[in-house]
């Protein structure tokens, strides 16, 4: 398994402060060689941890088999689900701000999500995804599961090319 | 049911079909509706066009964000910043240029691009960039030197791809658009299409409630209807005076109208519920009632709707048993339910039973009364033909012309008593319906010259002239009843001559008919007439036409009335025409058939001939009886022998040889038959001479018996001096068989006492008259039964008394009595046995009917 969670010290306190002491689900800053995937924020825009591929892949695992708006054919996104996340860097967080490489942003508020849906997707087709296949992160909904899930705010909630997620209280 | 109703009821039933047909259509409207609105909410929902105007947007400014990173790396480059932030700034160049492949990329998925027609600008504009891409993707992807070195080249080429991807948004702009429009129009259409199915939905569903509407008014109507007439039927039921009573198949009564508490005492909820066997009926009738059920079923299987009542024995509630009539049938509407009809006909019983008493009681008064009449007159003849007998023979003396004034006076006199006599007579036979045609050959010659002959002293009597003639061709030897026709002619004429004075009566015969089966008397006189109106009234009985003229001519006024009952048994018809002043004319035609020409007549009443005069032994016991026979037999010219007995007779017949022997049967010593008998059997010179049996009242069997002792003839006493000089006459000529005196019809078992002859008897008498003739025939009959009873040893005083006493029980209406004499009677003459103990008999059944007899007088006398 991995080692230690490297916690950022800035957030160490904080983390401390609410006493979330639970020590497999602590978010983790990434080593320096791995590229970050993704960077969490609170409010004030501190760093509340940063997560590489490796990160993501040591939280709990989910699969969705579907088709999209936008891709070609039947995809396999494997990822974490949102809960997961949120559960490991922010359980009391009311609402997520989701931002993308091209800029794009999203407010999911707490009901956005329950604790399977949607996940947070870092391989398709078992591979990873570049930015030009809408890659590294991208938030999966089951779209072909029900016509619940090929709602506006659904598909405008699907953020592609995601790398910030700000946690808001 | 009437047509009309038919067709309402047919109409009744499309109704519902149209409505189930309409709400069938509205259903599949909806679905189809509902249908394609869940499509368009799917189409809407998932909408993959949404996002196409930010990516759009999103092409231009990620385009323009790469531009802006190539200079900036450019910049660096330039500004020779440390390899670091040399390194950082190329990271970014290349993620921004990843960016806008990627939005590219994601342009082409939009799904209004697969739909419409991709136009020239659009797919001109598309390939300029995706050539840009192209070219630029390796110089991206090599290494930070080589990046670098190529960034010049890339920004150059990236200024003159800018115009083509401003071209390609604005473009695929327009074209979302229009097929944003193209959508908008047929959601409005689809739109349309929903409010008109709603529109027709409703206008179905306004016409389904219009029909059940009108259905539930219909049923409303109905359901009155349906109350109006029940409640008319129940006040049929209730006000029915028959009892009503439906019950079901056990028998078991389920209704009960007010009429059959009234007849049978049972309230209504005491009925309802038992059985009509148990309750209504008595025990006997079970069996009956299943009879008529079962009658009834069978002739409703038939087809047959007729009803027809039977007769019950029912019982009230006090146990009182009646007749009643009962009619029923199955409920037309549960075949396991009967209405019965039931009517208390006890009254109506009871009538009839008073009606067929006093019928009865009608009946016998009128047999009575004929009866009598019958026997008084036939009484009254025998005198009667001795006294004409004794006034013929005292013509044939000396006599002066007073004497012979006188005679004729008395002759004229008797003559017409005996008519009268003859026809109540008659007419008491036809009333006894002992009258029927016979067929035998006659010569109408013959019977017309008689007709003449005896009616020719009235006619010359009256001045008239009195022939008769052929009309047509004469057809002389016929078969019929000449005997009727004769007596038809007779009343007929005499009728003529009586009531005309010196003018003519014509008698015309004529032959009617093809095969001549008709012959047609017609009498016609030139006398008084009838009026028009009496015509019709004429043939009744006791008929005499109220004129001087009928005053004058006298009769019973039977005469007409006996022809019409002659002319009914012979099937004939007859009829009148006259002018009151000019005549009548009275017509008859009886069917007739000729007979063969050469058969000999046997008329009673031909003509008397000359007979050769005979030797003839009389044998009769009475003086009187003997004395007009012998001066008949001697005014004819024949030699008598007289005989006062049996025993005289025989020794007579033994000893000298007669042509015939005229026996007497009743007589003392010996009597006809024996004689006969002796006769017969002797080996005497009249051994072999025909026998004729005189006697007053002959059994059939007796008369057998006469013809097996030897005596062919039976002539009936009074003695006529026509048919004796007949009789002769066929004797003369070898013709013996001949007519038996009519046989008297054997009397049906009788009852102690014919009440309603006794009543009419003493009704008509008079209380005081009445009583006088019962004590006298009281006395009489107690004496002669005591004799009777007493025993004598004589058979023949027995036989006398027998028949002296049975001739006045007759008359008082003692059937009982006067059967048990008769055969008493009937015994002796048959030389049978009678007992000691049949005499005693007689004793107890005078008593009981002595005891009825006074009874009656006593209620008689009383009333």
């Amino acid at each position: 398994m991995f080692a230690l969670p490297r916690l950022a010290r800035r957030l160490a306190a904080s983390v401390l402060v609410a006493g979330s002491l639970a020590a497999p689900a602590l978010p983790v800053l990434a080593q320096s060689d791995e590229p970050i995937l993704l960077t969490v924020l609170n409010d004030e825009g501190t760093v509340l941890a940063e997560f590489t591929l490796e990160d993501l892949e040591a939280l709990p695992v989910a699969e969705i088999d579907t088709s999209t708006n936008w891709t070609d054919g039947m995809q396999e996104f494997t990822g974490v689900p949102l809960s997961a996340l949120v559960e490991a860097v922010a359980p009391d967080a009311k609402a997520l701000d989701l931002t993308a490489i091209n800029d794009y942003a999203v407010t999911i508020p707490r009901d956005g999500w329950n604790a399977d849906y949607p996940i947070l997707a870092y391989r398709n087709h078992g591979e990873t995804m570049s930015v030009r296949e809408k890659g590294p992160l991208w938030i999966v909904y089951p779209y072909d599961v029900s016509a619940a899930y090929r709602t506006d705010v659904i598909h405008s909630r699907s953020v592609w090319q995601l790398d910030r997620l700000r946690v808001i209280d | 049911m009437s047509p009309s109703l038919k067709s309402s009821g047919a109409a009744l039933w499309q109704r519902p079909i149209a409505a189930i047909i309409t709400l069938g259509l509205c259903v599949a409207l909806v679905a189809g509706t509902a249908w394609t609105v869940l499509f368009e909410i799917e189409r809407l929902t998932s909408s993959k066009a949404d996002g196409l105007q930010w990516s759009l947007s999103q092409a231009d400014v990620e385009f323009l964000n790469f531009r802006l990173q190539l200079e900036a790396a450019q910049d660096a480059i330039d500004a020779e910043v440390p390899p670091e932030d040399l390194r950082r700034t190329l990271r970014e160049t290349r993620l921004r240029f990843d960016v806008f492949y990627s939005r590219m990329q994601t342009v082409d998925f939009a799904e209004p691009f697969d739909s419409i027609e991709r136009e020239q600008a659009l797919t001109r504009a598309r390939a300029e960039v995706t050539d840009f891409l192209d070219r630029t993707i390796p110089l991206i992807d090599s290494d930070d030197a080589a990046l670098a070195a190529a960034l010049p080249q890339i920004e150059a080429d990236a200024a003159v791809t800018g115009g083509a991807v401003r071209a390609f948004s604005l473009a695929a702009l327009d074209a979302f658009v229009r097929v944003a429009d193209a959508n908008e129009a047929s959601l409005i259409r689809k739109l349309s299409l929903i409010a008109a199915v709603l529109f027709a939905f409703i206008a179905g569903l306004s016409l389904i409630a219009l029909v059940l509407m009108r259905l539930t008014r219909e049923a409303r109507e109905h359901a009155e209807q349906a109350e109006g007439r029940a409640k008319r039927m129940h006040t049929i039921v209730e006000t029915s005076l028959d009892a009503i009573v439906v019950t079901d198949d056990l028998g078991v009564i389920r209704d009960y109208n007010t009429a059959a508490e009234r007849i049978f005492g049972y309230r209504r909820d005491e009925a309802i519920g038992r059985r009509i066997n148990d309750l209504l009926l008595s025990d006997d009738q079970a069996n009956e009632l299943q009879r008529v059920v079962h009658k009834v079923l069978k002739a409703r299987k038939r087809g047959d709707r007729v009803l027809h009542p039977h007769e019950v024995i029912a019982v009230d509630r006090f146990g009182r048993r009646f007749p009643a009539e009962i009619s029923f049938d199955r409920a037309a509407d549960d075949e396991h339910l009967y209405v019965s009809f039931i009517r208390d006909i006890s009254l109506r019983k009871a009538q009839e039973e008073m009606i067929t008493q006093a019928r009865d009681r009608a009946l016998a008064g009128e047999r009575a009364k004929s009866e009598f009449l019958a026997v008084m007159s036939h009484e009254m003849r025998t005198p009667l033909n001795g006294l004409l007998g004794s006034m013929q023979l005292l013509r044939d003396h000396d006599l002066n012309e007073t004497q012979s004034e006188l005679l004729d006076l008395m002759q004229g006199s008797g003559h017409h008593l005996l008519g009268l006599v003859n026809d109540v007579l008659d007419l008491a036979k036809f009333e006894a319906g002992k009258m029927q045609a016979e067929t035998r050959p006659f010569s109408v010659s013959r019977l017309m010259d008689g007709v003449v002959e005896t009616t020719a002293t009235l006619a010359a009597s009256n001045g008239n002239d009195l022939n008769w003639s052929w009309v047509g061709p004469a057809s002389d030897r016929l078969n019929g009843d000449s005997r009727k026709i004769r007596q038809i002619l007779l009343n007929l004429v005499s009728n003529a001559a009586k009531f005309t004075r010196g003018g003519g009566v014509e008698i015309e015969v004529e032959m009617l008919g093809s095969d001549h089966n008709q012959i047609e008397f017609r009498v016609i006189d030139s006398g008084i007439g009838i009026e028009e109106k009496d015509l019709k009234r004429i043939f009744n009985d006791f008929e005499t036409l109220d004129s001087s003229y009928a005053r004058q001519a006298g009769g019973t006024g039977l005469g007409l009335g006996i022809v019409r009952r002659l002319v009914d048994v012979l099937d004939a018809e007859i009829g009148a025409e006259s002018e009151p002043g000019d005549g009548s004319l009275f017509w008859v035609r009886i069917p007739v058939s000729e007979a063969a020409a050469a058969e000999q007549t046997s008329e009673a009443e031909s003509r008397p001939a000359a007979v050769m005069p005979m030797e003839v032994l009389l044998v009769e016991d009475n003086e009187i009886n003997r004395f007009i026979a012998r001066e008949m037999l001697e005014s004819e010219g024949h030699q008598v022998t007289e005989a006062v007995d049996g025993q005289a007779g025989v020794e007579w017949a033994n000893a000298q040889r007669f042509d015939v022997i005229l026996m007497d049967i009743s007589m003392p010593v010996m009597d006809g038959a024996e004689a006969a008998c002796r006769i017969r059997a002797g080996n005497g010179a009249s051994a072999d001479v025909p026998i004729v049996a005189l006697t007053a009242h002959a059994l059939p069997e007796e008369i057998e018996r006469f013809r097996a002792v030897g005596m062919l003839r039976t002539l009936a006493k009074p003695i006529d001096r026509k048919v004796l000089a007949s009789c002769l006459e066929d004797i003369a000529a070898g013709r013996l068989s001949g007519p038996g005196l009519p046989a008297e019809d054997a009397d049906v078992a009788a009852p102690l006492i014919d009440r309603d002859q006794i009543e009419t008897l003493l009704a008509g008498t008079g209380v005081q008259t009445g009583r006088k003739l019962l004590e006298r025939f009281t006395a009489d009959t107690d004496g002669c039964i005591a004799a009777l009873v007493s025993g004598p040893g004589d058979r023949a005083e027995i036989a006398r008394l027998a028949h002296a006493c049975a001739g006045t029980c007759g008359t008082f209406g003692l059937i009982a009595l006067r059967r048990a004499l008769a055969d008493i009677e009937t015994k002796i003459k048959r030389s049978q046995q009678v007992t000691q103990e049949e005499l005693s008999a007689l004793e107890p059944l005078w008593r009981d009917s002595l005891d009825q007899l006074r009874a009656i007088d006593k209620r008689l006398a009383l009333a």
